[in-house]
C-alpha cells in the first residue's frame, strides 16, 4: 500500500448558481492524506470541504486539478478503488420508504456482497432489530449508524465522514468519535471533515486546514498547533512585579493575564519554577497553555477575509 | 450491468407507488371488463318484444306503401335539375330487416382492437408515472448520491435503471392485456358473437397487444428519463400534462398539419398499424368559390414505429449525457 491514501493537486471547482453567478468552491486545493489513522479536514462552513469530498468520490466534476486515491487517478480509475472507500457525504441519504435493512440489501446486492453481511453490519452498528423500520422513521443518530453500516458492507480501507456529528446529541457524538478512533487504530484511513475544531482535535492524528477552498496548513495536530515555538505557560505567583523582572531578565516574555502571568519563551516550564524559587518566589500554579486549533485557525484564516 | 438491473428491478417492485399503480391497473382492468359485460347484455324480453313490434310495423308499412312511394319518387326524379342523382340511390325503398331493429349483438372481433388500444393508453400512462417516480424520488431524496459511492460507473447505473423500468413493465403489460383480451372473449362468448373470430383476427389482436407491451415499456423508460432530468416526480407529471394540453391539444387543433409529428398520432399508428387523422383542406375554385373539406388521412405504421424509435433513442441519449455530466449533491 502506498503511504498516501489521498492526494489532490490544484483541485478546482466553480459552481454556477441558478442566477448564473459563479461561486468558486475549491480553488487549487493541494491535499495529502497519509495512509492509516484519522485525518481531520478542517474549515469553516462554505470553505469547500464537502465539494472536495464529492470530487474525490466522482459525484462532482472537477474543473481542474488531479486527484489520486490509493495511488490511482480518480475519477478515471475510481471504479477500481471505490470498493475500498466508504463515504458518508453530508447527512446520510437512503430510500426513505424502505427499511434500513432493505436499503442495505439493495446496496449489498449491487456490489455483490453476500446478503448475510447485512445482518452482520446491522449488529455491528447496534441497529439490529431497528433494521426492520423504515429509514424515514430513524433518528439522526440511527441514520448515521445505518450509513456507517452501509460503508462496512465493503470492508473499506478508507472512510470518509463529512461532518458526521452535525446535529447529533452528545452520546451520539461520542459514539461516532469512538468509531472513528477505533477504525483509525485498526489501520484504516479515516478522513473526517468538520468545522468544529475541538472535535477533530480529539480524534485526529493529522489535520489539514482549508479556507476559501485553499489549503492553509497541514501536518500532525502538534505541528499545526505548536507551530514549532516553545509553549506558553500560565503561572500563579504572589509578587507579579518581582516575578516579571526575574523572568524577563532570563530572556522570557511575560504578560499579565488577570491573576496569572503568561510566560513565553521558557525552554522548559521547570525553568520558570526554578528561577522563581531561587528568589524565594513560590509558584502556586503552573500550567502549559496549549495554543488550540481554534486560535491557530483564527490566525490562519485572518488574512483570508473569512 | 445484469446484477445492477436485477437490483433495480427489485427496488422497482418494492416501491409503494409501484404497488399502488399495479392495484390501479388491476382496478381499471376489472372496470373495463364490467363495462364490457354491461354493454354486451342482450335486450330484455320486453325490449325485444318492442323491437319486434316496431319491425313488424315498419315491414307492414313497406309492404303497403313501397310501390306507391317508388312511383312517386320516379316522377320527382324526372323533374330534378342536372346533374341528377342516380335513380337507384334516390328511390330505393329496401325491405326492412329484423336486424335493423333492437340491439345488434356485440362482436368480439369488432370491439377488441379498440379495447386493446385504449388499454395501451392507461398502461403507458401508468408506466410513465411509475418510471418518473422511480428515478425522480431517487434524486429528490438524495439516495442517488449514496448509490453512486457504491457504483460510480454512471452509464451502467443509468442503463440499469432504464432497463429495469422497461423490462419490469413487460410482464405487467402482458398480463393486463391478456386479462382484458381473454376476459372480453369469455364475456362476449356468452353474451355476443365470437363466431367471426378467425385465426387472422387472433393474429391481429395479438399483434396490437404485443405492440402495446412495447409502448408500455418505452413509456416506462421515457418516464424514468424525464424523472431523472427533472429530479422530481411531480415535475415530470407536470411536464407531461403541459405537453398533452399544449402540444397535443392546442397546437394540434390550430396546426392540423403538424399532427403526424406529435407523439399521440404516432403512438396510435404504431399500436393500431396505421392511424387515421383529419385535416381541413380549403380550395378556392376557378370560379372564385372557396370551399373547405374535412379530409381523412392515414399515418402509416412505419412512420409511427420510426418516430417512436427515434424519439426514444434521442431522449435516452439525452438523459444519459446529462446524467453522465451532472454534479450529484
Ligand atoms: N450545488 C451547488 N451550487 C452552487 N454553489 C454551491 C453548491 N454546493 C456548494 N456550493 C458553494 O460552494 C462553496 C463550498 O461549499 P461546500 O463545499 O459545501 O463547503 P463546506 O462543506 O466546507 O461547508 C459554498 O460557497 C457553497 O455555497
Ligand atoms: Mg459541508
Amino acid at each position: 500500500m502506498s503511504d498516501v491514501a489521498i492526494s489532490t493537486r490544484g483541485l478546482r471547482k466553480t459552481y454556477r448558481t441558478r442566477r448564473g453567478r459563479k461561486v468558486v468552491a475549491v480553488q487549487g486545493l493541494d491535499l495529502e492524506v497519509p495512509s492509516g489513522g484519522v485525518h481531520g479536514f478542517l474549515g469553516p462552513n462554505g470553505s469547500g470541504k464537502t465539494t472536495s469530498i464529492r470530487m474525490l468520490l466522482g459525484l462532482v466534476r472537477a474543473d481542474a486539478g488531479t486527484m489520486t486515491v490509493f495511488g490511482r487517478p480518480v475519477p478515471a480509475q475510481l471504479p477500481e478503488v471505490v470498493g475500498r472507500i466508504g463515504a458518508i457525504v453530508e447527512s446520510p441519504k437512503f430510500f426513505p420508504a424502505f427499511t434500513g435493512q432493505k436499503n442495505l440489501e439493495l446496496l449489498a446486492e449491487a456490489i455483490g456482497a453476500p446478503r448475510a453481511r447485512v445482518g452482520e453490519v446491522l449488529e455491528r452498528t447496534s441497529l439490529g432489530e431497528r433494521g426492520k423500520d423504515r429509514f424515514r422513521a430513524y433518528s439522526l443518530g440511527m441514520k448515521q449508524r445505518l450509513a456507517i453500516a452501509a460503508t462496512l458492507l465493503k470492508e473499506p480501507d478508507l472512510l470518509i465522514f463529512d461532518e458526521p456529528t452535525n446535529g447529533l446529541d452528545p452520546a451520539g457524538i461520542r459514539e461516532i468519535r469512538e468509531t472513528m478512533r477505533a477504525l483509525g487504530e485498526q489501520g484504516k484511513t479515516v478522513l473526517v471533515s468538520s468545522h468544529i475544531l475541538a472535535e477533530v482535535e480529539q480524534v485526529a492524528d493529522t489535520v489539514s486546514i482549508i479556507g476559501h477552498g485553499r489549503l492553509l496548513a497541514s501536518g500532525t495536530v502538534a505541528e499545526v498547533i505548536g507551530g514549532g515555538t516553545a509553549p506558553t505557560v500560565k503561572v500563579a505567583v504572589n509578587n507579579h512585579e518581582a516575578a516579571t523582572r526575574i523572568l524577563t531578565a532570563a530572556g522570557m516574555t511575560v504578560r499579565a493575564d488577570g491573576n496569572y502571568l503568561l510566560v513565553e519563551g521558557a525552554p522548559d516550564p521547570a525553568d520558570v519554577t526554578r528561577r522563581l524559587a531561587h528568589q524565594e518566589l513560590y509558584v502556586s500554579e503552573l500550567a502549559p497553555v496549549r495554543a488550540d486549533l481554534e486560535s491557530v485557525f483564527l490566525e490562519l484564516t485572518e488574512g483570508e477575509g473569512l | 450491468m445484469i446484477r445492477l438491473t436485477k437490483v433495480e428491478l427489485r427496488r422497482l417492485m418494492a416501491r409503494r407507488l409501484t404497488a399502488v399503480g399495479l392495484a390501479g391497473l388491476f382496478l381499471i382492468t376489472i372496470l373495463l371488463l364490467v363495462a364490457t359485460w354491461f354493454d354486451s347484455q342482450p335486450l330484455s324480453a320486453a325490449e325485444e318484444r318492442q323491437a319486434q313490434q316496431q319491425y313488424e310495423m315498419a315491414h307492414k308499412d313497406w309492404v303497403e306503401h313501397a310501390e306507391e312511394m317508388r312511383t312517386q319518387c320516379e316522377a320527382d326524379w324526372k323533374t330534378q335539375p342536372n346533374p341528377k342523382p342516380k335513380l337507384e340511390e334516390m328511390c330505393s325503398y329496401s325491405e326492412p330487416k329484423p336486424g335493423d331493429f333492437g340491439k345488434p349483438p356485440t362482436v368480439f372481433a369488432q370491439i377488441m382492437p379498440d379495447l386493446l388500444h385504449g388499454s395501451s393508453y392507461f398502461l403507458a400512462f401508468a408506466a410513465f408515472l411509475i418510471g418518473a417516480s422511480f428515478l425522480g424520488a431517487e434524486f429528490s431524496s438524495g439516495a442517488i448520491g449514496n448509490w453512486l459511492t457504491f457504483e460510480p460507473r454512471r452509464l451502467r447505473v443509468y442503463g440499469s435503471k432504464l432497463l429495469a423500468a422497461a423490462t419490469g413493465f413487460v410482464p405487467i403489460a402482458a398480463v393486463v392485456l391478456a386479462v382484458i383480451l381473454i376476459g372480453t372473449f369469455l364475456i362476449v362468448d356468452r353474451l355476443g358473437d365470437t363466431a367471426s373470430t378467425t385465426g387472422k383476427v387472433w393474429g391481429d389482436l395479438s399483434a396490437i397487444g404485443g405492440r402495446a407491451v412495447v409502448t408500455t415499456a418505452l413509456a416506462a423508460a421515457l418516464g424514468s428519463v424525464v424523472g431523472l432530468l427533472l429530479r422530481h416526480t411531480a415535475a415530470a407529471i407536470g411536464v407531461v400534462m403541459a405537453y398533452l394540453v399544449l402540444a397535443e391539444g392546442v397546437f394540434a387543433a390550430f396546426l392540423e398539419k403538424a399532427q403526424p409529428w406529435l407523439v399521440k398520432l404516432n403512438f396510435d399508428a404504431f399500436v393500431r398499424h396505421d392511424a387515421q387523422y383529419y385535416v381541413t383542406e380549403c380550395k378556392s375554385g376557378s370560379d372564385g368559390s372557396y370551399a373547405c373539406d374535412y379530409v381523412q388521412k392515414t399515418l402509416s405504421f412505419e412512420h409511427g414505429a420510426w418516430y417512436l424509435a427515434i424519439f426514444t433513442v434521442v431522449v435516452v441519449l439525452l438523459g444519459g449525457w446529462v446524467f453522465h455530466r451532472r454534479d450529484v449533491n
